[in-house]
């Protein structure tokens, strides 16, 4: 188990090397730079020319990147190009932020997931069953914004109960911070429930065809307890894998979802650093997105081998 | 109703009885009906927390006055810091760190005189050396923006702590104006820490967060009378124009800015609510021809498309109306020197087949590069262009290309494109930039050499007659011969609760010039 994790450690920090490197790679290859985009229509080649001096542009890509690697290693993301100021210092009240975004909404929405799939799957082709798979396909085809204009229209706009700026501020008390994330987390919640409530009902139910499932049943075992005992745990290696899935969604991809309620998170950080061709800030972000998708999974994946012994040797029982 | 000019204007700012009867602010009622309000209806009243919403910004923002280039960090910066000019609802320079000035005739020496007893947050007095320093931010080994524009300046001499002379390498009637652009900020001499402000401004910066939120301080007495009202002023950035309205609606914001045009009739009905419309003074929509590639060499083959383009339907149908029509050059309609003889180019299909023909060519040669890079509606506009040239017998190719990059790839490459030319405080400003032959930025390659003589001679004219006739003229010539397809200008559109007083239109920029967290006040 240990080994495995090492193994699965380096190579994670491999992935992680390649992902700064395409990053670094792609940003620089997208047309204009720091110089052109901060300087604008206006620039001219002089002030363009001085511009890229002052800010190190014309230094060669490889020295650049090794440059900032090397920052890296010593904790040190770097200057944004644009603001001057410290990355370490702007970046941790945005990933602060992400993080508590996608927490919140995994506490709500995991739990339910999990639970309404379980139900889905124990009354397979109730009226109840089909409800859920109406409801998730519903919410899984409306438009991430929709959803949140909807719920923006409904609840501040018409009832004035919550506010549509989900900004938390210092100054904010818990429950204040509370109420101003309860339509994001709603939003997001309508987003990743569904995928994950079908994802854990197909799961159990091909388990539910297994000739051990047959014997549980032909044992006398009730369905609740053959569903919770027997098919569960050897349903979870999928569900998990699609937990952590989403969980990387709520963390990377929500840019959307930041807008619309005006959340600062990291996304849109990265997305502003990316239109300034900023790039020390966008490979900082990189580097957090891409933990993130490293990490989940690797998480993911010793829960799995966890929960089912029978994974734990390669090959075996699969 | 029309006239409450109850203030104090101090005497040193006489301007302000003006802007008191002349100021007018244009209010929807519940049926949608324009009325003009005294702006200026009550005394200004100390106190509260001014929230403001806004878009135009980004979290790559700075202090610096260098890189400004968008509404929110401008905002930011006239909180803290003031510029040596001021502009006025008419447009017109007026004094604000540079008390009065004499030009000498030929407009190519200047004597600014600097206002006196004014203090920086930091407690450092006003001098000339910290104004020298901040005009010398944009020259020589600078990255300014506005260096170009102040390449003219040959000298600055101090002359006492209080007056400092300019010499210009050529006269310009219009160097005052030139000193009010955003740009130009007061800070003191040697400052250079961007992400700490310091100005004399009526507030203090309390935190920043860029791309999240400012938040002011009032710092005490303001040297201008009646302004910096607010104890505390927060800025806050809501780039989506929903969550923008939306916040609006339920109160959790007292203004919001760039309100959308396609919605804002509805938003006008709020009983909570007040919008201002600054008619015609925002960005000009072009399609910009360059006259320099084929087809565009022939003159008819612009004029075709300048005939054969709906401009009112466009204006109906994609800005909601809040614009003004465009005659295909870049002054607008509020300038003094608009040139109001020159006869609005109609919609006619037939005149654009007739210039077609007498171009000689099919009418399959147009081929237009259409990006939301330009300006976010600007497929919808190229696609009403589009069909509006049919009845002329003229296929406009559409070629649709992504926004990113959109500056540095297609605008100044591909020879038919779009572009948005902002509100410029001069008619010379506007002029030159866009149309000179030795401007950078003439997109549309037109060089004549009749046209940069008229504008030389205008800008060292000061008597306004003489330069109204002359720049009508150039106007006359930018519209027929230039290769900009000017359809709208359009509107800038405010939204603000009830409550907030003493905001008026603009015509440089919209909440009322981003000067609203100084202007207004709450009733």
């Amino acid at each position: 188990m240990k080994r495995y994790v090492a193994t699965r450690l380096a190579l994670g920090l491999v992935t992680l090397f390649c992902v700064t490197v395409l990053v670094f790679v792609a940003t620089n290859m997208l047309p204009g730079d720091a110089a052109t985009e901060i300087l604008g229509r206006g620039a001219t080649p002089e002030t363009l020319a001085r511009f890229r001096e002052q800010l190190g542009l014309d230094d060669p890509l490889v020295l650049r990147y090794g440059n900032w690697i090397w920052g890296l290693l010593h904790g040190d993301l770097g200057q944004s190009l644009t603001t001057q100021a410290s990355i370490n210092e702007a970046i941790w009240p945005r990933l602060w932020n992400t993080l508590r975004l996608a927490g919140l909404t995994a506490l709500v929405s995991v739990p339910l997931a999990i639970g309404l799939g379980v139900l889905s799957a124990a009354r397979e082709g109730s009226f109840l069953d089909r409800a859920l798979a109406m409801g998730a396909l519903t919410a899984i085809s409306f438009p991430e914004f929709f959803t949140a204009y909807l719920l923006i229209l409904v609840f501040s706009v018409k009832l004035n109960l919550l506010p549509n700026l989900s900004t938390i501020f210092p100054e904010m008390s818990f429950l204040e911070a509370l109420r101003a994330m309860v339509l994001p987390v709603m939003a997001l919640s309508c987003l990743v429930t569904a995928h994950m409530m079908r994802m854990t009902r197909t799961s159990i139910l091909s388990v539910m065809s297994q000739p051990y499932i047959e014997m549980a049943f032909l044992k006398g075992v009730p369905r609740a307890a053959v569903i919770t005992r027997h098919a569960l745990p050897n349903a979870a290696a999928p569900i998990i894998a699609v937990v952590a899935m989403n969980l990387a969604y709520l963390v990377v991809g929500i840019v959307v979802i930041e807008v619309v309620f005006v959340y600062p998170g990291l996304g849109q950080y990265m997305v502003d650093a990316v239109g300034k061709r900023d790039i020390p800030v966008v490979q900082a972000c990189g580097v957090f997105f891409a933990l993130a998708f490293i990490g989940l999974n690797l998480i993911s994946d010793v829960l799995a081998v966890l929960v089912n012994p029978r994974l734990r040797r390669p090959g075996g029982g699969r | 109703m029309t006239d409450a000019k109850t203030h104090t204007p101090g005497a040193h700012l006489s301007r302000r009885s003006f802007l008191g009867t002349a100021a007018v602010t244009a209010t929807v009622t519940a049926g949608g009906l324009w009325l003009p309000r005294a702006a200026h209806a009550d005394t200004p009243k100390k106190g509260g927390t001014l929230r403001l919403g806004m878009e135009g910004g980004a979290s790559t923002d700075s202090f610096n006055p260098m890189t400004l280039s968008d509404e929110v960090p401008i905002t930011l910066c006239y909180a803290v810091m003031n510029g040596l000019i001021e502009f006025d609802a008419e447009g017109l320079p007026q004094p604000e760190l540079f008390e009065s000035w004499e030009v000498e005739p030929g407009a190519a020496k200047w004597v600014f005189n600097i206002r006196q007893g004014i203090t920086f947050s930091n407690g450092k007095t006003l001098t000339a050396d910290d104004v020298i320093y901040s005009i010398n931010l944009h020259r020589g080994e600078s990255v300014s923006q506005l260096k170009g524009n102040l390449e003219p300046i040959t000298e600055i001499t101090k002359l006492s702590d209080s007056q400092i002379a300019i010499t210009l390498s050529e006269g310009n009637a219009d160097f005052v104006a030139l000193l009010g652009d955003y740009h130009l900020l007061v800070v003191p001499e040697g400052h250079s820490d961007w992400n700490n402000p310091i100005g004399t401004g009526a507030y203090l910066l309390e935190s920043f967060e860029p791309g999240v939120r400012a938040v002011f301080t009032l710092r005490g007495d303001y040297w201008k009378p009646g302004r910096g009202n607010f104890d505390r002023v927060e800025v806050r950035y809501i780039s989506d124009a929903v969550a923008r309205t939306s916040a609006l609606q339920s109160g959790q914001i007292d203004g919001a800015n760039r309100l959308d045009p396609r919605t804002v009739d509805f938003l006008a009905q709020a009983p909570n609510l007040n919008v201002v419309r600054s008619e015609g003074t925002g960005l000009r929509y072009v399609f910009c021809a360059r006259v320099s590639d084929d087809p565009y060499t022939n003159q008819n083959a612009v004029l075709a498309l300048k005939y054969g383009i709906d401009r009112q339907k466009i204006i109906d149908n994609v800005l909601n109306g809040y614009a003004t029509i465009g005659n295909d050059h870049t002054i607008n309609p509020n300038s003094p020197f608009f040139n109001a003889e020159l006869p609005q180019r109609p919609y006619d299909p037939d005149k654009a087949a007739w210039h077609l023909k007498e171009a000689g060519l099919s009418g399959s040669e147009f081929r237009l590069t259409v990006s939301e890079g330009a300006w976010v509606t600007m497929p919808d506009c190229a696609q009403i262009f589009q069909q509006s040239l049919d009845p002329a017998g003229i296929r406009l190719e559409l070629n649709k290309v992504p926004a990113d990059g959109y500056w540095s790839n297609v605008w100044r490459v591909d020879p038919f494109c779009g572009v948005i030319w902002g509100s410029r405080m001069t008619a010379d400003e506007n002029l030159t930039v866009c149309y000179s032959s030795t401007s950078p930025m003439n997109d549309s390659n037109w060089k004549n050499e009749t046209f940069d003589k008229l504008l030389a001679e205008a800008r060292v004219e000061l008597d306004q007659g003489k330069r109204k006739e002359i720049y009508a003229t150039c106007q006359q010539m930018a519209s027929d011969e230039a290769g900009h397809v000017l359809f709208a200008i359009n509107d800038t559109l405010d939204g603000y609760g009830k409550n907030v007083m003493g905001v008026n239109k603009h015509p440089r920029f919209g909440f009322d010039d981003l000067r609203v967290a100084e202007k207004a006040w709450f009733a």
